[in-house]
């Protein structure tokens, strides 16, 4: 722990000095530790490292570097640019500031241009000279949307098309993926006689939404409706009830009134709803990007895409090796659907079978099946093992099949590489062999995302996402959602492989 | 990493100069031998230590060694420093003139003592 506050105070100090002397640093403190144990050597440990920080840590910043005038004696007279990397020059906090305040201006200007400035055509429109020519390039460019509710390369979550439950889950547009990523889409189809009529309405009122204020009338709307939803659909019953009250009363004792802005009423709501049942799980959100009407089924041919994009791209498996030491190494880039890529995972998994060791490269991997995860997980076990899943209820389906017969890899070490851009069901493979002791995760934490809801569309802009299953979670009260899986040997995501191999290196017998 | 300078010799480089004149040391052991010839006075930080390490470097006064392992602080590979001939010559210089300031504080009866 203390160790852990070293580093961090470390990572205050210039980029030049950590890399110079970071790690010998580092050490320092790990010998003092060592050596100086009990309260008061501790205490005068700490003193002289807050002291030695507080001395030299401005030193280090505020030195003016002399090797600038040198640099710019460089500087071509005849008007041709020459570079050099002055990456000792100490940059200044007014630097910083303008940084700062130009990257924000930046950003500001950038989203509003996207949102309301410019009409833009899409691209789409402007390449389209035949029928023919252009469904060839939307699959290229733009996948029609049954191929993006199945396969969504953007997201990189996979799932799938064949799921068992009538809602499928699908990131209903760029704009609002972002939103509803993290859910299943339930909104149940509208009347098809009623659906022009209120379309039309609907986008008016979209329109007034984005620059109207939300006053009472539209407040009330949406109160009701997230407190109908949950009561019919929330998993606890209980507090459902209490929420949808809580709910009500806010709005009538007038707490609402100052929320006039979209984004700033659902977090409010959100808030509201998590101070009677602190679930992270449970959202309101609100999009000033239109939601999608209803949620998009994939029909057989958008199946058909799917199940051969993964084909082309081995069920993206990226990489199955064996490394030096007999390590075997496979690097997944997601959690296909099983009837598809069950082959390829088989196959994968007969190649590394002889390793003396595994490591499962799951950095750039973003999710996908739960199934998918049981079945590669079920190689690490000669036993059923029970698999958390915040997504499913608890089923007979939530064990691992092991023994996978002729599988030799139940009782070797494995490593699990991770990154930030780790998601989902990558997550859950993360946690759940994590928690079962199984494998040492290396990298860095994930990215937390549990997609353990379901989304309800309320209106135009407002759609909550709320639990509908109970998973029995016997490792921790809370799981990865928003704070991502942790790994037990933090490294650069980069860096994650190279320290894994060491750490496997010395794990193996030496010959 | 920005220079210190190291004219006047700041106490901490000249300690650290005084500790490697009786052998190499790696970061740790120079502390300790820091730590011990001043009786406790000076306890350098790792961020003070080692931006002397550097300043004495460019300097060459020091010079960086073969990374090699400490026995008796387990396995782990450290860099290991030495003094150049011209450290030990400025650290010579040095001691001499703070003797020179020694024998005038005594003649000046500011300070009293046996040795040195």
């Amino acid at each position: 722990m203390s160790e852990k506050i070293y580093a961090w105070l470390l990572r205050l100090y210039p980029s030049r000095f950590r890399e110079t002397y970071g790690d010998e640093a580092l050490q320092l403190f790990r010998d003092r530790s060592r050596d100086e144990r009990g309260f008061v050597p501790r205490l005068r440990l700490w003193f002289d490292l807050v002291a030695d920080f507080a001395l030299s840590m401005p030193r280090e910043y505020f030195r003016v570097q002399p090797k600038l005038v040198s640099y710019s004696a460089h500087l071509r007279s005849d008007g041709v640019p020459s570079f050099f990397a002055l990456t000792d020059e100490p940059l200044g906090s007014g630097a910083l500031f303008f940084g700062s305040v130009l990257s924000v201006a930046a950003l500001i200007t950038f989203s509003v241009l996207l949102n309301h400035g410019v009409k833009h055509v899409p691209l789409s429109a402007l390449l389209r000279p035949t029928q023919g020519a252009a469904d060839s390039r939307s699959s290229a460019f733009s996948p029609p949307a049954q191929q993006a509710a199945t396969y969504n390369g953007e997201e990189g979550t996979i799932w799938s098309a064949a799921r068992r439950q009538p809602r499928t889950a699908i990131s209903p547009s760029p704009q609002t993926s972002a939103m509803a990523r993290n859910f299943q889409i339930d909104a149940p189809p509208l009347p098809e006689s009623a659906e022009p009529v209120q379309q039309q309405s609907r986008g008016a009122a979209s329109s007034l939404h984005v620059e109207v204020k939300l006053g009472a009338t539209e407040r009330h709307h949406v109160v009701e409706a997230a407190a109908t939803i949950l009561e019919k659909n929330y998993i606890d019953r209980d507090n459902a009830q209490k929420m949808a009250d809580a709910l009500r009363a806010h709005e009538k004792s007038g707490d609402d009134d100052a929320a006039t802005a979209g984004a700033a009423f659902a977090a409010l709501l959100t808030h509201q709803m998590r101070e009677v049942s602190p679930d992270r799980h449970l959202t309101l959100d609100y999009s000033e990007t239109p939601l999608p009407q209803h949620p998009l089924e994939p029909t057989p041919e958008g199946l058909a895409r799917y199940r051969e994009a993964l084909k082309q791209q081995n069920c993206t498996f990226e990489k199955v090796e064996i490394l030096p030491h007999n390590i075997g190494y496979v690097k997944l880039n997601s959690f296909p659907d099983v009837s598809v890529c069950q082959r390829t995972a088989e196959s994968a998994m007969t190649s590394v079978n002889g390793a003396n060791l595994l490591i499962f490269d799951l950095r750039e991997n973003r999710g996908g099946e739960p199934s998918m995860v049981a079945f590669m997980a079920a190689y690490l076990f000669d036993h059923p093992e029970y698999l958390y899943n915040p997504r499913e209820n608890t089923t007979e389906r939530s064990w691992t099949r092991s023994p996978v017969p002729g599988n030799r890899l139940a009782d070797k070490p494995a490593y699990v590489l991770t990154s930030a851009r780790t998601f989902s069901g990558a997550e859950q493979f993360c946690y759940d062999l994590k928690m079962l002791k199984r494998v040492t995760l290396v990298g860095e934490t994930t990215g937390g995302a549990a997609h353990s809801g379901v989304w309800h569309r309320i209106d135009d802009h407002f759609g909550m996402g709320i639990p509908e299953t109970k998973a029995i979670n016997p490792f921790s009260k809370s799981d990865w959602a928003e704070v991502g899986v942790e790994p037990g040997v933090k490294v650069r995501a980069g860096d994650a492989l190279e320290t894994a191999v060491k750490l496997a290196e010395s794990k193996l017998p030496r010959k | 990493m920005p220079k210190q300078k190291l004219n006047p010799l700041p106490s901490a480089a000249f300690q650290i100069m005084l500790a490697l004149a009786g052998r190499d040391l790696h970061g740790y052991g120079m502390m300790r031998q820091v730590v011990k010839q001043t009786d406790g006075r000076i306890r350098p930080g790792p961020g003070t230590l080692y931006r002397s390490i550097q300043a004495l470097l460019d300097a060459k006064l020091i010079e960086e060694m073969e990374p090699r392992e400490d026995a008796s602080l387990g396995n782990e590979r450290r860099r290991y420093y030495r003094l150049t001939s011209a450290g030990r010559k400025l650290a010579r210089s040095e001691a001499e003139r703070l003797a020179d300031l020694l024998r005038v504080a005594r003649s000046r009866k500011i300070l009293r003592g046996e040795y040195v």
